[in-house]
C-alpha cells in the first residue's frame, strides 16, 4: 500500500432508504491513495446503492461521502472531474463503433483535440481493444463489452475508479486479465473501489476488503484480519478408540465447545478458540484418558469466512 | 535506389497544371482544419448524434422518402398543369405540396426522434453515465436539441431545390416562402423543445407508452396545424406581409416565442439536473422575463389604443381587464407548479445565497423553495395588477367615465385575490399532507388543481340542486368560483354581482391566505448563505487563478521595482 494517508474515498454515516428497505444503513468507511479496495456482500446487500451514492448518481438519505475531499451530494461536479464509475451494466448506443464510444465520453469530459486522441489510445491499448476500434458496439461479446466499459470510465484518467462487479460473466483468462488490468491502475496510484459476491476473487487483487450484509458493513480490514478474526471459531473432528457417547458427555460440558455431535463415527464440534486453544484441548482431552486417534480442524476457507461473517439474511 | 537529379521545368503549362491542384488543396486543407476546429468545440452531443444519425436507417428513410416525395410531386404537378406552365401561375399549388412534405420530417419525425433518443438514454441507461460525465444539464439538452436543428436543416436543403423550381412557376414570391419556411424551423424547434421536455419529465418506464402516445398524436395535429397554417400564408400571406401591424404582432409572437422557449429550456435542464443543484432559479428569470415582455406589450397596445383612436374608456378597460385574466391565470399556473417545490435547500444552494442585505431583500424570492416561490408569484402579480391600476387611474383622468373603468379595477383586484386565496390555501394543504407523505412537484400542481375544480363545482352543484336558486343567475354562493365571478364581472359590471360584498369578502381571503403563509415563507426567506468549504475554495482557485496583480499605474511599477531592488 502506498504511503501517502490522504484518503480519497471517505463515507461517513451513509443511509440510504428507499421506502421501508435500509439499502444503506449507517456505513463509514474510508479509502486511500493507490490502494483496492473490495467490496463483498451477498445480492442486495446495498453494493451498487453505495457506489451509485460515490458517483454522484444518487443522493443518500442521511450522511455523506467524499471523493478527494468534495462531498458527492454538494460538489457532484468536481467528483465527476476526478471519478470514474463502471456500473454492472453496459450503456449501449445504437449505430456506433468502439471508437467513437470511447470519443463521446472523451468528448464529453471536456478532452480536446490531441488530448482527446491520446486518452483514446491510451484506453484501448489499456483494455486491449485496438483491434476492435471499428466494431460497432452492439456486436460486442460480454468480455469485450466489459472492457470497453473499463476504458470509458478511465478516459478521463480519474483518481478514483469505482467498478460494480467487473468481472461478472467473465471466462477465467478474462478474469485474470481484469484482475491485472486493476493491479495496474494500482500501480498507477489510482484508488481503485471494486465489488464482488465471490471474497476469493477479490482476495488476491485488493489491499483490504470491506463486508456488508442488508446495508451494514460488517467487517473491514486486510482479507487476513478479517479471517483470523473470525477464526476463533473452528470445526473439529475427533476420532477415540473409547466409546463416543462419554466423549460427547465430557465435550458438552465444556464451556468452549458448542454443537457437538456424532456423525459417522466421528464426533464434530465447533470449538472457540485459536491453533493455541486447540493444543489445549487435545492435551486435555488425552489427559482425561481418552484415547485421541483422530484430530482434525478445518482450516476455514475465504468463503467460510464470507459465509461466517454475513448471516444470509435477506430483506 | 536512384536519386532524382533536381530538374528545372521550363514548361509554363506544366508548371500551371502542378500549382492549380496544390492551392485547391491548400484551401481544403484549410477548411478542413477549420471544420476540425469546429467540431472539436462543438457539443459532444451533437457530434455523436450526428454521426449516430448519418448510420441510421430511420434517418435514411425518412431522407429517401421526402426525395421520392419531392420527385413525385414535380413531376406530377408538371403533368397535370401541362403545357400552360409557360404562362399560368401554377407556383403556389406545387409549393403547398412540397411544404406538407417537408412538414411531415419537420412537426412529426424531427420532434419525436428528440424525444426518441432522451427516452433511450433512460431505457438503456446510458443517461446515467453521460450524467456523470462533466457534461451539464444544459448542455444535453443544447446538445439534442442541436442535433434535431441539424437533422431539420438536412431535410430543408433536401426541399430547397424544389421551392428554388417553385419560384420557375410564377406565383410565389420570396417573402412569403421566407416566411412559410422560418415559420416551419422555428415551430420545429418549439415541437422539439416540448419533446425533450416531456421526455424529462416523464421518465418512469410505464408512462412512457402513453406520453410517447400523446406525443405522437400532438405531433400529427401540430403537422395537420403546420399545413392549413402554410396553406393560410401562401392564399393570403403577400397581402398581409404588407401590413405594418403584421410585422408588429410578429415581433410580439417572437418575444413569446423566446421566452418561452429559454423557459421550457430550464425547465427540461431543471428536470435532469442533480438534486442539489439550483432548479429553479435560472426558471424564475425566465418567467419574469417572460412577464416584462408582457407587460411591456399590454402597455404599448394600451398606448397605441390612447394615441391612434379616440375610443374612449371602454375598450381600453377591455384590454386592461383581458392583460390581467391572462397575468392571474399565468402567475395561478406557475405558482400552482412553484409551490410545488421541495422546501429542503441543498447546502449547495445555501452557498450560493444572497448575501448583503440588499440583495437578500430584492433576490430572496428567487431562492427555491415553495414558499419563496409563492411569494414570488404573489409579488409579480402585485406588480402587474398595481401597474394595472396605475393605469386605470391615467385612463379616469383622461376619460373620465368612470363605470368601465371601475368594473376594471374591480376585476383586477378580485382576480388577485383569487389567485393569492386559491395558491395560498393549496399550499397550506400541501404543506399540511407533507406533514406524512411524500408530494412531488406534480402531485402538489394536482392538488391546487383538484382545490380550484372542488372551489369551482361545488358551488355550482349546489345551486343546480336548490330548487331556490337554480334559475337565479348569478348569487354570491358563486363567490369561490373565481370563473363564473370574473365573467360575470366584466359582462355586467359590479352591480350584477353585489360588488360590494364580493371586494370586501374576497381580498380579506386572500390577505389571511397569505398571513397564514408568512410563518412558513419567513423561515425559508431567513435562510443564510453558509461559507464555501476549504477545499471547494482550493480547487476553484486552482481551476481558475485569479489574474495575476498587474501595475494599474506608473507609480506601482515604481514601488515594485523598490521593492525588488
Ligand atoms: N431504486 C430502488 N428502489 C427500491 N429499492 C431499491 C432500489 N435500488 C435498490 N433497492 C434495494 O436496496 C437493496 C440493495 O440493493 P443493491 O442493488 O444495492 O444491492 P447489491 O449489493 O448491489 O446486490 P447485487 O449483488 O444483487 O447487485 C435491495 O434490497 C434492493 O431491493
Ligand atoms: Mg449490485
Amino acid at each position: 500500500m502506498v504511503g501517502a494517508r490522504r484518503p480519497l474515498i471517505e463515507v461517513r454515516r451513509l443511509h440510504r432508504y428507499f421506502g421501508p428497505t435500509k439499502a444503506v444503513y449507517d456505513m463509514s468507511f474510508e479509502v486511500y491513495a493507490g490502494e483496492v479496495f473490495g467490496y463483498i456482500g451477498p445480492n442486495g446487500a446495498g453494493k451498487t446503492t453505495s457506489m451509485r451514492i460515490l458517483s454522484t448518481l444518487d443522493e443518500p438519505t442521511y450522511g455523506d461521502a467524499f471523493v478527494d475531499g468534495f462531498s458527492v451530494v454538494d460538489d457532484p461536479d468536481r467528483v465527476r472531474r476526478r471519478l470514474g464509475f463502471m456500473p454492472d451494466y453496459f450503456g449501449t448506443y445504437q449505430n456506433m463503433n468502439v471508437a467513437e464510444y470511447l470519443d463521446f465520453f472523451a468528448r464529453a469530459y471536456g478532452l480536446r483535440s490531441y488530448q482527446r486522441r491520446a486518452a483514446i489510445d491510451y484506453a484501448m491499448e489499456f483494455t486491449l481493444l485496438e483491434t476492435l476500434a471499428d466494431k460497432p458496439i452492439n456486436g460486442l461479446s460480454k468480455g469485450m463489452k466489459q472492457r470497453l466499459s473499463l476504458g470509458r470510465t478511465m478516459i478521463h484518467d480519474p483518481a478514483v475508479l469505482i467498478l460494480d462487479e467487473p468481472a461478472a460473466g467473465l471466462d477465467p483468462r478474462a478474469r485474470i486479465e481484469l484482475r491485472e488490468m486493476i493491479g495496474r491502475l494500482a500501480d498507477h496510484n489510482k484508488t481503485v473501489l471494486v465489488s464482488s459476491h465471490i471474497l476469493t476473487e477479490l482476495a488476491e487483487m485488493c489491499h483490504r476488503v470491506g463486508i456488508i450484509e442488508q446495508g451494514r458493513l460488517l467487517a473491514v480490514g486486510t482479507v487476513q484480519e478479517i479471517s483470523s478474526r473470525t477464526h476463533t471459531r473452528s470445526e473439529v473432528r475427533l476420532r477415540v478408540l473409547s466409546d463416543p457417547a462419554v466423549l460427547i458427555n465430557y465435550l458438552q460440558a465444556r464451556s468452549d465447545v458448542s454443537s457437538v455431535a456424532l456423525r459417522a463415527g466421528q464426533v464434530m464440534l465447533t470449538h472457540d478458540g485459536g491453533p493455541e486453544e486447540q493444543a489445549t484441548l487435545l492435551r486435555e482431552l488425552i489427559e482425561a484418558g481418552f484415547p485421541v486417534v483422530e484430530f482434525g480442524s478445518k482450516t476455514k476457507s475465504l468463503e467460510d469466512v464470507f459465509m461466517h461473517v454475513t448471516e444470509g439474511r435477506v430483506q | 535506389m536512384t536519386t532524382v537529379p533536381p530538374t528545372t521545368i521550363t514548361e509554363t503549362g506544366a508548371e500551371r497544371a502542378e500549382a492549380a491542384p496544390t492551392r485547391w488543396a491548400d484551401a481544403w486543407q484549410w477548411l478542413e482544419r477549420r471544420l476540425v476546429a469546429l467540431t472539436e468545440r462543438a457539443n459532444p452531443i451533437l457530434v455523436k448524434e450526428t454521426r449516430q444519425a448519418l448510420k441510421s436507417r430511420q434517418f435514411l428513410v425518412t431522407f429517401i422518402i421526402v426525395l421520392i416525395g419531392c420527385w413525385v410531386v414535380s413531376f406530377v404537378g408538371v403533368a397535370v398543369v401541362g403545357p400552360q406552365i409557360y404562362y399560368a401561375a401554377s407556383g403556389p399549388g406545387l409549393l403547398i405540396f412540397y411544404y406538407a412534405i417537408l412538414a411531415l420530417p419537420l412537426a412529426l419525425i424531427v420532434p419525436y426522434t428528440a424525444f426518441r433518443s432522451l427516452a433511450a438514454e433512460q431505457e438503456e441507461q446510458t443517461y446515467d453515465l453521460l450524467s456523470i460525465t462533466t457534461l451539464g444539464s444544459r448542455q444535453i439538452v443544447t446538445g439534442k436539441l442541436l442535433s434535431a436543428t441539424v437533422q431539420m436543416l438536412v431535410y430543408l436543403c433536401a426541399v430547397s431545390p424544389c421551392i428554388a423550381f417553385t419560384f420557375l412557376l410564377r406565383g410565389v414570391d420570396a417573402l412569403t416562402t421566407a416566411m412559410m419556411l422560418a415559420m416551419a424551423v422555428l415551430g420545429s424547434l418549439m415541437l422539439c423543445m416540448m419533446a425533450l421536455l416531456i421526455g424529462a419529465v416523464a421518465r418512469a418506464k410505464h408512462t412512457q407508452i402513453v406520453t410517447s402516445v400523446a406525443l405522437v398524436l400532438g405531433l400529427f395535429g401540430a403537422f395537420v396545424g403546420a399545413i392549413s397554417l402554410g396553406t393560410a400564408i401562401l392564399t393570403g400571406g403577400s397581402v398581409v406581409f404588407r401590413e405594418p401591424e403584421f410585422w408588429v404582432i410578429a415581433f410580439g409572437l417572437m418575444m413569446v416565442y423566446v421566452t418561452t422557449f429559454g423557459l421550457l429550456r430550464a425547465a427540461a435542464a431543471a428536470q435532469i439536473a442533480f438534486v442539489s443543484e439550483n432548479r429553479s432559479t435560472p426558471l424564475r428569470r425566465w418567467m419574469m422575463a417572460q412577464q416584462a415582455c408582457f407587460a411591456g406589450w399590454v402597455g404599448g397596445v394600451l398606448y397605441a389604443f390612447s394615441v391612434y383612436e379616440s375610443l374612449g374608456g371602454g375598450p381600453l378597460s377591455d384590454v386592461i381587464i383581458a392583460g390581467g385574466a391572462m397575468a392571474s391565470f399565468y402567475w395561478y399556473a406557475m405558482g400552482a407548479m412553484l409551490t410545488g417545490e421541495w422546501p429542503h435547500l441543498s447546502r449547495r444552494v445555501q452557498r450560493s445565497l444572497p448575501q448583503s442585505t440588499l440583495a437578500r431583500a430584492l433576490l430572496s424570492l428567487m431562492n427555491p423553495g415553495p414558499g419563496s416561490g409563492y411569494l414570488f408569484a404573489v409579488a409579480n402579480l402585485t406588480t402587474l395588477v398595481l401597474a394595472g391600476l396605475a393605469a386605470l387611474w391615467l385612463l379616469d383622468a383622461a376619460a373620465g367615465t368612470w363605470t368601465p373603468i371601475e368594473t376594471a379595477a374591480c376585476f383586477l383586484v378580485l382576480a388577485w385575490s383569487y389567485v393569492v386565496g386559491f395558491l395560498g390555501f393549496g399550499r397550506l394543504l400541501i404543506n399540511l399532507i407533507r406533514r406524512w407523505a411524500y408530494v412531488p412537484m406534480a402531485a402538489a400542481f394536482l392538488l391546487h388543481v383538484i382545490l380550484l375544480l372542488t372551489a369551482i363545482g361545488v358551488p355550482t352543484v349546489v345551486q343546480m340542486m336548490s330548487r331556490e336558486y337554480r334559475n337565479a343567475g348569478y348569487t354570491l354562493l358563486q363567490l369561490t368560483n373565481p370563473v363564473w365571478t370574473l365573467a360575470e364581472l366584466w359582462d355586467r359590471g359590479m352591480a350584477a354581482v353585489e360588488g360590494e360584498i364580493l371586494i370586501l369578502a374576497t381580498p380579506a381571503l386572500a390577505v389571511i391566505a397569505l398571513l397564514l403563509n408568512m410563518r412558513s415563507v419567513s423561515t425559508e426567506l431567513l435562510h443564510h448563505r453558509i461559507p464555501v468549504p476549504i477545499r471547494v475554495a482550493e480547487d476553484e482557485a486552482a481551476l481558475h487563478p485569479a489574474p495575476e496583480a498587474r501595475p494599474t499605474s506608473p507609480w506601482e511599477l515604481d514601488d515594485d521595482a523598490n521593492g525588488t531592488v
